[in-house]
């Protein structure tokens, strides 16, 4: 174990504890403001306010991101699984057409997935906005996945092969009892992505009760703010993230090396 | 490598991500190259123009502002990223007191909305009541009565960046430290032992060791850049004027000005750009090897 002398270590703190002043600041702002003019009445004010609903945005938020997330892990895990142990026509082609769609950016293919989402009548419905969500953020999930399923032994299907169990059988009795940091890593990572998209609902919901809080945000703000209303802003902002912050101390370690994973091994 | 019998089985697997995030995002591909070559509203039929859009693109003023925008930001968030990502990453290996909570404050703003975080800059950024500006009066930095535009035409896209670089810092910075556990500790010893001081350590054992994850982590970044809208957004909206607009957010008024066949175009430049710096980008990280 090396010593650090102490000239080095005043420095790495410096370095480090003023990047990290410079980081705390916006949060030490959104906190101070909410709070400056109006006090503890603010949060009260956006609690009960004429045009933003705070437990409807969340609850809204909450279907859009839950229903996202159960159907990537579902069908991420399953294609996993064939594209990692099954032999199939055009399966390379296909794994790789896929992982091109990573590189497709939301905001450029906007007005084709406005038109066929409406064309199916999805429109202000969330299953309208799930199927993009799902779209956009199921590839990288199905690399981790199938990264994962790789590294399962060939010998223990093998055995349980000859003991006659199906493929299905397999998967369910084998796979998924021995992907459970995965499945953890790709349901935290599908979460946090969908609560945090703005585009998409902003593209395909109109109705502001059924905005999720990226979009709530802008049910707080005028043209000609008071400082008043300001300081409600800022306090609705801090409860809007209340429930990413618990998400991200609940599953910092699967936050971490998944998105880390996930970039690592592109 | 175990393979299951049944011809069909495996595509039942994975029929319904094929079908609803390829299907879906390459048709939308196909949809909106096809549109990009229409006079279009959005809503009505489409009429067929030809190139007439991209051509037309290749006039707008507005077009070069945004690709310009798009390429500093570009350049600026990837460098800022990799070289903050980079140093809080080598100084929280040390294993200084207390670097797992800096690690944890880096990393925060990956958890939270792009919205919430660009909303609270916009109105930290407001030019006269902001507490950005408020912050530099007290500190004497600012006189009274005096302004900074953060956000205004000349400072923008550098806020812009900030914001970036503020929202995903902290993900070079796990990346470079995942990086890092993987170099061996006899490299440093042996350079110790030949005295070599801690610059010349970063510079001739951790950077290029580091090689291939910077490789990847410009990849992302300029994809990443390419991605960005929100945080642009929901503060300057591309203005004033059009003057901090990106390519995404160029897209977006261009459909709210109900021009879906024009802004199909701009799409399209955008969608060619990403794959292109991509494959650009992995291509030569590839030959480095």
């Amino acid at each position: 174990m090396r010593t650090t002398k102490l000239a080095p270590l005043v420095a790495m703190y410096a370095v480090i504890g003023g990047l990290a002043l410079l980081w705390l600041y916006p949060i030490g702002v959104a906190l101070f403001e909410s709070f400056a003019v109006g006090g503890w009445g603010n949060y009260a004010a956006v609690l009960d306010h004429d045009t933003f609903d705070y437990w409807s945005a969340i609850g809204n938020s909450f279907l859009l991101a839950g229903g996202t997330t159960a159907a990537i892990v579902v069908f991420a895990s399953l294609a996993a699984y064939a594209f990692s142990r099954m032999r199939f026509a055009g399966k390379t082609v296909l794994y790789r057409a896929l992982l091109a769609c990573l590189a497709i950016p939301v905001a450029s293919v906007i007005t084709p997935l406005f038109t066929t989402i409406d064309d199916f009548g999805l429109r202000n419905n969330y299953l309208g906005v799930i199927i993009p969500l799902f779209a956009f953020n199921v590839v990288v999930m199905l690399l981790l996945m199938k990264n994962h399923f790789d590294g399962i032994p060939t010998e223990l299907v093998e055995a349980a092969t000859i003991d006659g169990a199906s493929p299905l059988g397999i998967f369910w009795r084998i796979f998924l009892p021995l992907s459970g940091p995965a499945l953890a890593t790709i349901s935290v990572l599908s979460f946090v992505y969908s609560w945090n998209e703005y585009l998409l609902p902003n593209l395909l919901i109109s109705e502001p009760g059924m905005y999720p809080v990226t979009q709530a945000v802008a049910l707080l703000q005028n043209e000609r703010m008071s400082q008043e209303q300001i300081g409600q802003l800022y306090a609705g902002l801090i409860l809007m993230t209340i429930p990413s912050v618990f998400v991200y101390l609940f599953s910092q370690r699967y936050l971490q090396s998944g998105i880390t994973a996930g970039a690592v091994k592109n | 490598m175990t393979s299951f019998t049944g011809r069909w089985t495996p595509f039942l697997y994975i029929a319904p991500l094929v079908v609803l995030a390829g299907g879906l995002l390459y048709y939308s591909i196909g949809f909106a190259a096809y549109a990009s070559l229409t006079d279009w509203n959005g809503l009505t039929s489409m009429d067929f123009v030809g190139l007439a859009n991209y051509v037309e693109l290749f006039r707008d003023r507005t077009f070069y502002i945004a690709l310009r925008n798009t390429a500093v930001f570009m350049v600026g968030s990837v460098l800022l990223q990799a070289v903050l990502g980079l140093l809080v990453a080598v100084i929280a290996k040390e294993r200084i007191a207390g670097s797992n909570f800096f690690k944890a404050v880096f990393f925060l703003p990956i958890a939270m909305a792009p919205a919430i975080i660009a909303t609270v800059f916009k109105f930290m950024l407001e030019g006269n009541y902001g507490s950005v500006n408020q912050t530099l009066r007290t500190l004497g930095l600012l006189g009274e009565g005096e302004n900074i535009q953060w956000l205004g035409a000349e400072l923008g896209v550098l806020s812009i960046i900030v914001i970036g670089v503020f929202s995903w810092m902290g993900f070079s910075m796990m990346v470079y430290f995942a990086g890092l556990m993987s170099i061996p500790d006899d490299l440093y010893e042996a350079a110790e032992l030949d005295g070599a001081g801690w610059w010349r350590r970063l510079f001739s054992i951790t950077i290029p060791s580091l090689r291939g994850t910077t490789s990847v982590l410009i990849t992302l970044g300029i994809v990443g850049s390419l991605k960005t809208f929100d945080i642009v957004w929901l503060t300057t909206q591309g203005g004033p004027g059009v003057s901090t607009n990106l390519l995404s957010t160029f897209l977006y008024q261009e459909r709210q000005n109900r021009e879906a066949g024009y802004s199909s175009a701009i799409g399209m430049v955008i969608l060619v750009a990403a794959f292109l710096l991509a494959v650009v980008q992995i291509r030569l990280s590839n030959r480095e090897k």
